[in-house]
């Protein structure tokens, strides 16, 4: 298997790591980067657990294959954390117990936080549709969505 | 000491939360050790073998393959939870007999261990091995009377439990009854689901325990199945459990333990001193662990018009599939609970579980309680439609009461408050309560040629902790820190935290007993080299166990805190009241010590073009005895009603000729978030269990209860149709609806 040098900036910082051609972006985070607060639920892009920014945009990072990511800009839940101070979305499903077995949680505060950097004051409606390809076997979703409501109004005050 | 009291009742931070928000929280699959070694499992996929021979010559000869286990390595080849009728490693050349046989597609053959993970897959397809495959046994209710074809050929009959319950005199009661309703019900499998694939990592400790860090429901069941499979005293195993990516009884069986320990162990006596850590697949995960067991139900109630039922005779066949796992317990639930929350004076009921070659059945939220709660409210809200009575209505003539007999004719422990729930439930879904009885609101939805409204409603019991006999009990350890006041708490304990905030609720019970802030509070869990035996996370019994245990646990040490010992240190084991296993003849018997109780309405519409449901609105009134913590109590509601909801409408677990066809969770689909209902109205009510701690009771698995038979009464309202089978996915409600139509 050959492998390539990639050089990605992932949370702020910029990283050169050596993959094999068939590694999913997934693997590198996880494996390369020991950033396992990225998820493997599946490696289908079935579940979401994996969901990490690239670019701007949410994907499935189980599905993109780690050479793919070389030059691109990447967020992991582990960058939403600025200098140990939580984002209002960290924080707001903390405070409607959001969080159960926490293993899609990672997936669900990506997805979240791509939906309100886009669009800062979503409806319901676009709260659920943004967060359909994160499965959540624990929490039935419910207090997710109370809780990206709450990270909506948290957000006004503090703008 | 300041008052700081109040810690139970309220909604306190989960003190995992913030490491799960963050990504730091460590599950499984997310821990590494130095130098670790990978291992990989080569299942059987096939449902019923001979295995003749496995060659792994060529696969061991692989450069970085460190070895490969099969049946002969396996030092006592036999696990299971209640009987150990499973091997570890299917194969020739262990002692257990007729362990060459493979029943089931997740069977496993052999553990390759080797440097990568890569070069484990690599391995696994170089081992050859030469299976004679036998016919498959794939329908419980053939293989109930079939004593030819036998799934465990070292038994007579593939029956493996049968109980029976003997009440008052059944032909008396249907004489009595001037309407009798008949049914025929099949309630489907159901995989669990939970996010985290099985993962693990196993090492040799400072003290030559062979460890394993995995997810589990129950570390020190864990422990002895390893340690029986490895022929090791228990104190040489060590289970530890960090982060669980949820349960729902999923875990309660072994997956990746035994193997773990045992490649770790071998590793050692080669002289190899390396962790072995493992991942399986989701496809691994869904034929490699247990499911939801389908029921196949035959049954008859008589009520008389004043809607008292007089009779109930109903029999159960399931499908244990290729092992026993929990189905014996499993069928105890079920043979209880499948005549519902009600005082019946004549009852018959027979249930049979049965081998097959299906994947094995087992533990999942409520635990035979679902299936049978479908029989009997499906058969009370049949009755009161053939008596023209509100189905709140028969309900209140015929609910189990403080002092009812139940089934197994012995009554209730006190604290029954079903009629309360009842109540509660059907006032908020706007039934009025008046001079002739109760009346169900109108629908005020219109109804349109297309899209059609109905309500329905349901109840349900369920027990709290281990029944009919099985040894239950909890210990806590306390330590008491300080000079002249208590300055820090330690709390030991071996409760797992499957993601329901079981460690949440311990810390509350503490920190309100001992009057402490929260911060003051150290827990140590989930690790049988430090922690007391716990029982497991499961039966709804954690709360109820756990917080008794601890109680006892904090006046021990404060007794000793007073006698001025430093640290002041006590241990308590609770045991609750003893229940007895059912009369082989009568089925007498007292079942259980404690249960939790839920009713539901459910309000939906029916596309008749698509045969989509829509899920409005539900209410759960739950009767949770004391909510240590409302916030998590409202999260279990929420998500055991939307688990439900997959149950009931979309979760469609298909295996044909013991092969699944829908190991992917593109196949087997779980709700999304676009597919929960509008309003999830949780209402909890605090009527105190005498016996629980602080008045509280179990209710992880209760809302999950009624929610089918509610769903299907509501479909009846809307459509006209009964459906006896679910999932009601729209092909199967447009296909009733086009035979009505």
């Amino acid at each position: 298997m050959s492998t390539h040098k990639i050089t990605v900036k992932i949370n702020g910082g910029l990283e050169q790591v050596e993959v094999p051609s068939n590694m999913s972006l997934l693997s590198m985070l996880r494996e390369k980067l020991a950033l396992t607060g990225v998820k493997n639920g599946c490696a289908a892009g079935e579940c979401g657990a994996c969901t990490i920014m690239m670019n701007g945009e949410p994907v499935n990072s189980c599905m993109v294959l780690a050479v793919e990511a070389d030059g691109a800009e990447l967020v992991t839940v582990e960058g939403l954390t600025t200098e140990g101070k939580l984002d209002a979305i960290q924080e707001a499903l903390i405070d409607k117990n959001a969080v159960q077995c926490g293993f899609c949680t990672p997936g669900i505060l990506i997805s979240a936080n791509a939906l309100l950097t886009r669009n800062p004051n979503p409806s319901e409606t676009e709260i659920r549709e943004a967060l359909v390809g994160n499965l959540c076997r624990c929490t039935g979703y419910i207090r997710i969505i109370e809780a990206v409501k709450a990270a909506v109004e948290m957000h006004k005050e503090e703008a | 000491m300041s008052k700081i009291k109040h810690m139970i009742g309220k909604s306190i931070e989960k003190p995992d939360a913030r490491d799960k928000v963050t990504g730091q929280a460590l599950y499984p699959g997310d821990i590494n050790l130095p130098g670790q070694a990978y291992m990989k499992v080569l299942f059987a996929e096939r449902p019923h073998a001979i295995i003749q021979d496995i060659d792994i010559s060529k696969a061991v000869k692989l450069p970085g393959v460190i070895a490969v286990l099969t049946a002969k390595d396996v030092p006592v080849n036999e696990y299971g939870l209640i009987m150990n009728d499973q091997p570890v490693l299917c194969g020739p050349g262990s002692k257990k007999p007729f362990a060459e046989r493979v029943r089931f597609i997740g069977d496993q053959v052999a553990l390759i261990i080797a440097e990568s993970e890569s070069l484990t897959e690599q391995a696994k397809k170089m081992i050859n091995v030469e299976y004679q495959d036998l016919p498959v046994i794939s329908d419980a209710r053939e293989a109930k009377n079939d004593h030819g074809k036998l799934v465990h050929p070292d038994r007579e009959s593939n029956v493996f439990c049968h109980y029976q319950i003997r009440k008052g005199d059944l032909e008396k009661g249907l004489h009595e009854a001037d309407v009798i309703i008949e049914g025929e019900y099949i309630t489907p499998v159901q995989e669990h689901a939970f996010l985290q694939p099985e993962a693990g990592i196993a090492y040799i400790d400072e003290e030559d325990r062979v460890t394993i860090m995995v997810a589990g429901q129950w570390t020190h069941e864990d422990q002895e199945q390893i340690a029986h499979s490895l022929d090791l005293p228990p104190d040489k195993i060590r289970v530890i459990y960090p982060a669980i990516g949820g349960a729902f009884g999923g875990r309660e069986d072994m997956s990746v333990q035994i193997d773990l320990a045992l490649a770790a162990w071998h590793l050692m006596k080669m002289g190899i001193h390396k962790p072995v850590k493992t991942i399986w697949s989701r496809e691994e995960s869904i034929i490699g662990h247990h499911k939801r067991h389908p029921y196949f139900v035959k049954t008859r109630w008589g009520a008389t018009h004043e809607g008292k039922i007089t009779a109930a005779e109903v029999e159960l066949v399931t499908d244990g599939g290729a092992y026993a796992y929990t189905s014996t317990k499993v069928m105890g639930n079920a043979t209880l609970m499948c005549t519902g929350p009600y005082e019946i004076p004549n009852v018959k009921v027979d249930s049979y579980a049965v081998y097959t070659n299906n994947i094995p059945n087992g533990a999942f939220r409520g635990f035979g309680g679902p299936q049978g709660a479908f029989v009997a409210e499906c058969q009370v809200n049949k009755l009161a439609e053939a008596i023209n009575m509100d189905p709140v209505e028969i309900r209140m003539r015929n609910l189990l009461r403080e002092g009812s007999l139940l089934s197994v004719d012995t009554p209730m422990p006190k604290g029954v408050t079903i009629d309360k729930v009842v109540h509660k439930c059907a006032e908020k879904a706007g039934w009025k309560n008046t001079d002739k009885g109760w009346q169900a609101p109108a629908i005020s939805k219109k109804n349109t040629d297309i899209i059609k409204h109905g309500i329905g409603f349901a109840c349900s019991y369920k027990n709290v902790g281990f029944s009919f006999g099985a040894p239950e009990s909890c210990t806590a350890k306390v330590e008491l820190h300080g000079k002249d006041t208590i300055e820090h708490a330690i709390l030991y304990h071996s409760g797992a935290d499957v993601g329901q905030g079981a460690h949440t609720i311990f810390i509350q019970f503490m920190a309100e007993l001992l009057n402490l802030p929260l911060e003051k509070i150290h827990l140590i869990a989930s690790d049988t080299a430090r922690t007391g035996q716990s029982g497991s996370a499961s039966a709804s019994r954690i709360t109820f166990m756990a917080g008794n245990s601890i109680v006892g646990a904090v006046n021990n040490a404060l007794k000793k805190w007073i006698n001025n010992e430093r640290p002041a240190i006590a241990e308590y084991e609770f045991r609750p009241p003893k229940t007895t296993p059912f009369d082989p003849q009568t089925g007498k018997c007292q079942p259980n010590f404690s249960y939790g109780y839920v009713a539901q309405v459910v309000d939906l519409e029916v596309d008749t073009q698509t045969g989509k449901i829509k899920l409005d609105k539900v209410i759960c009134v739950d009767d949770v005895g004391k909510a240590v913590n409302p916030l998590l109590v409202r999260g279990q509601i929420e998500g055991a009603t939307v688990q439900a909801q997959g149950y009931a409408l979309m979760e469609n677990f298909i295996q044909k000729e013991g092969r699944t066809y829908t190991p992917t969770l593109s196949t087997y689909l779980i709700p999304t978030i676009l597919d929960i209902p509008e309003q999830i109205n949780s209402i909890i009510l605090e009527e105190a269990d005498p016996i629980g701690p602080l008045g509280a009771r179990g209710m992880g698995e209760m809302p999950f209860l009624p929610f089918t038979p509610a769903v299907v009464a509501a479909v009846h309202a809307a459509t006209g149709i009964w459906f006896d089978e679910f999932p009601l996915t729209p092909e199967r409600v447009i296909s009733k609806l086009h035979e009505k139509g």
